[in-house]
């Protein structure tokens, strides 16, 4: 087994450098890159500083936060070697985001609100997190698993932690890893709005007073040991285990008791198979909020002690809170710290600030403003997010000593549905309007196909008021479409199964009406004016944020972005979830929603009138062990055989080839242990588009004798929820839920416009 | 509640019903805004500080929690410090 995952380039841009060995001798001088921010207009607000790289410009007609990360990724491609991609199709890129291209976004909203007509489709190309992996492919041609990370502050790190997973699971060799976060009005009000800005340079466990946000890319080459050995590459360290937990609290602020935070470095620690007393350094979350930097330190302490034999820095109180990005900046510096023996400081500590610090943290070492040279083997690393996310993962010198936790060998099942569309708000509703031959509902102007939640829905899930009233569109379907999917499969979440029970949501634009809410209400009355209700929900992790508080799920919890495939992605990741951590059940989700802010930005891009019409919903799809369902009795709709996908890099926007997706059925079907001529049924991907539907038949080519099924024909593009509903619909079909003889192997098929296909096969159970 | 309270008040509700996205016919004057009646948490009172001050001019940043109870508290602060 390729278990064996190593670091073996470095790219990295920020408030304190443009290159890394620029920003981590800075970080080892604890200079400080916050100061007064340019790119953003402040003058009514409370704080004005931040951590920018005023030096980087952004390059014309390219958004910041994948220009960020091509010239991170630039670095760290150059500095892995050669041969990293000699087999293109065996390279993956894997990247973190948080606000994605709000720099686009705020652009193309000032447009539209000086005239509509002026703000241009190139813009709406920009604006999601699905473009960065996208351009990053691209520039690069790799051709394997391409995927962003949408879990906010976490995503940097969860980003590294899915590479290796991709790795050892044998799907890629080497894998461009990483985060990226530009400065923005979006985030820069958001956190003005929470109060949650520190007026000065901020100074985490110490002063606490609040965040500096921060901007930059970080990226990593992780690679198979075998690969990087085969090629002569230079390894600066290896990945060990990671943990990620969710904490079921509150959709901004973390549980005080940190017990989510201490999970997810406990697992971490535990999926390495070493001790606490193990770790040299710690790379702390420290945002500098009082509620993170108090749960934090408290879970810290619970897990490390106080006697000072790790040290811990946060290397924010010196780049700023890069968000996305951040985990990836973080990865990077505690890679140069393993590979230089020398730890970076915390910065802003002022004569008197530590003894003041022994009182609350015995003797606890904060490494106070200059870099500590000492034995560094072990390494962690932790962030967690809005949403309640937590991510912890350890990097250790080559050839430490390590026990990895071992994957399982289960087979997964599905086990239930919950299915929110314009076919009805239940997996039950869909199945008997499918049977009835009924038509969706559709809004009348618009032509599109369109779902809608009311009280009805959320009383019958038990979510009351003081809850969904503060859900967007995209946070209501999640919400009710995950917990009808938990009583559609007769799972009741307790204390005992809560860790054990995880998300794995994908989308493919997020909360893009939330987010045009909110950016234009600062267009119109200021960034000091940005509405602090709204802000938590522009984040793409805030719709599965919801579903975990208001299921009381504390398991494994991510968020991926990639188009329209994201949905079908995310039940193929939740099905290596499953093999790879300590869930038993993982709710697979694949949402997008409708409204006449989408609608808009469709039509800007000219996606619309040429036969594709666009619908919304969420549809959620649990995947379950086999040793699981069997405990508990469990009604096995189908079983989750293999996966494959491919990425054919093309301009973000476009469809790719056929022969990738080609490509990603063959690998499905080999993963599968079956050939073409076993397929009975096929549930398609294509969605109107004349070119994807070109793609799809010369795929299909060698499977003429299989029945076709068609969910976007019945309720539109509805992006991840179309995708995720191909293989609900598909495991119906073979659990008897949906009339029409299936066969025994259906095949269920996904596109993302920018090139990505993936592929899963589904057997009767 | 005299009649400039009540025009207040009103305001507050119109705030309360746009910015939180709560339905008008659950908000009485007394209904508790952070007890069990209606569940409000400390990201709304931002968005109530936030409301109040753009509709009046009236800040309430740091003023004490007793003052955010009810619709009727809050008008009754924003009408005695009106054009302080």
């Amino acid at each position: 087994m390729n278990d064996r995952v190593v670091i073996t380039g470095l790219g990295l841009i920020c408030a304190i450098g443009s290159d890394v060995d620029e920003c981590f001798d800075n970080a080892l001088a604890g200079k400080v890159g916050i100061k007064e921010v340019k790119s953003v207009e402040h003058s009514g607000c409370y704080a004005h500083i931040g951590g920018e790289n005023n030096g980087f410009v952004t390059p014309d007609g390219e958004d910041r936060a994948s220009a960020l990360c091509i010239k991170a990724a630039e670095e760290a491609v150059a500095d892995s070697g050669e041969g990293v991609f000699d087999d293109p199709s065996r390279v993956g890129v894997v990247i973190g985001s948080c606000v994605g291209g709000a720099v686009s976004i705020e652009k193309f909203y000032r447009d539209y609100v000086a005239d509509p007509d002026k703000a241009s489709g190139e813009d709406v190309l920009k604006m999601p997190i699905s473009a960065i992996a996208n351009n990053v492919a691209l520039r690069f041609g790799a051709q394997g698993a391409v995927d962003n990370v949408a879990n906010a502050c976490a995503a940097g790190t969860m980003s590294i932690a899915i590479a290796a997973d991709l790795i050892r699971s044998g799907k890629a060799d080497a894998v461009i890893a990483g985060g990226s976060d530009p400065m923005s009005s979006l985030a820069f009000s958001g956190f003005h709005a929470l109060h949650a800005l520190d007026d000065e340079p901020c100074r985490p466990f110490n002063k606490s007073k609040g965040i500096a946000l921060g901007e930059g890319a970080g990226v990593l080459i992780v690679e198979s040991y075998e690969h990087a050995k085969k090629r002569g590459a230079k390894v600066y360290c290896e990945v060990l285990g990671s943990g990620v937990s969710s904490d079921a609290h509150h959709i901004t602020a973390p549980a005080p008791d940190g017990e989510g935070m201490q999970a997810a470095m406990e697992r971490s620690l535990g999926n390495s198979g070493i001790k606490a007393s193990d770790v040299d350094y710690i790379n702390a979350h420290g945002t500098g909020t009082p509620l993170n930097d108090s749960s934090e330190l408290g879970a810290m302490l619970r897990v490390f002690g106080d006697e000072g034999n790790v040290s811990c820095s946060t290397t924010k109180s010196m780049v700023g809170h890069c968000l996305g990005a951040a985990g990836s900046v973080e990865a990077v510096m505690c890679v140069k710290a393993i590979e230089r023996g020398i730890v970076p400081p915390t910065a802003g500590y002022a004569d008197g600030d530590i003894s003041l610090m022994r009182e609350k943290a015995g003797n606890f070492d904060f490494v106070p403003n200059k870099g500590k040279q000492r034995k560094v083997e072990y390494v962690q690393s932790n962030n967690y997010a809005f949403g309640g996310n937590n991510a912890s993962i350890i990097y250790a010198k080559e050839d430490a000593p390590r026990k990895l936790a071992e994957p399982n060998d289960e087979r997964v099942f599905v086990t239930g549905f919950g299915i929110v569309g314009p076919l009805g708000n239940t997996a039950e509703e869909y199945a008997a309007n499918v049977n009835a031959g009924a038509e969706a509902k559709k809004c009348e102007e618009c032509g599109d196909f369109v779902s809608s939640v009311g009280r009805e829905d959320f009383d019958a899930v038990g979510i009351k008021l003081g809850f969904y009233r503060k859900l967007d569109k995209l946070s209501q379907m999640t919400c009710v479409s995950g917990k009808r999917a938990l009583a559609n499969a007769g799972i009741e979440v307790t204390d005992d199964n809560a860790r054990r029970i995880g998300i794995v949501a994908g989308t493919s634009d997020g909360p893009q009406t939330e987010i045009a809410n909110f950016q234009k209400g600062i267009i119109e009355n200021g960034t000091e004016k940005g509405s602090a209700f709204m802000f938590p929900n522009t984040v793409y992790n805030a719709a599965p944020g919801y579903l975990s508080i208001a299921a009381g799920i504390k398991g494994y919890n991510v968020t991926l972005s990639n188009g329209a495939a994201s949905g079908i992605a995310a039940v193929a990741f939740a099905k290596r979830a499953l093999l790879t951590t300590q869930n038993d059940v993982i709710l697979a989700v694949g949402a997008d929603e409708d409204s006449e802010t989408v609608h808009m930005l469709y039509g800007k891009i000219g996606a619309l009138g040429k036969g594709m019409i666009l619908g919304d919903g969420a549809t959620t799809v649990v995947l379950e062990r086999g040793s699981s369902a069997d405990a508990r009795g469990a009604k096995k709709y189908a079983e989750v055989l293999g996966s494959g996908f491919a990425h054919c890099p093309t301009e973000f926007g476009k469809y790719g080839c056929a022969d990738k997706l080609k490509e990603a059925i063959a690998l499905a079907l080999a993963e599968s242990g079956i050939t073409e001529k076993d397929v009975s049924t096929v549930v398609t991907c294509s969605n109107g588009t004349e070119s994807l539907g070109k793609a799809e038949e010369a795929a299909l080519a060698g499977l003429a004798g299989a029945k076709r099924v068609n969910v976007k024909a019945l309720c539109g593009e509805s992006r991840a929820a179309s995708s995720a509903l191909s293989v609900a619909h598909a495991a119906m079909m073979l659990g008897g839920m949906i009339d029409g003889d299936a066969g025994k192997y259906v095949l269920a098929l996904g596109a993302s416009a920018g090139g990505s296909y993936n592929a899963v096969v589904l057997a009767k159970a | 509640m005299d009649a400039k309270q009540r025009e207040i008040a009103d305001k507050i509700k119109k705030i309360l019903v746009e910015n939180l996205r709560l339905p008008e016919e659950d908000l009485t004057d007394d209904a508790k805004l952070f007890g069990d009646d209606i569940g409000l948490d400390s990201v709304d009172s931002l968005e109530i500080i936030a409301g109040i001050d753009q509709e009046f001019g009236v800040s309430m940043m740091g003023v004490d929690r007793e003052h955010f109870q009810t619709i009727e508290t809050l008008s009754k602060y924003v009408m005695d410090n009106l054009d302080k």
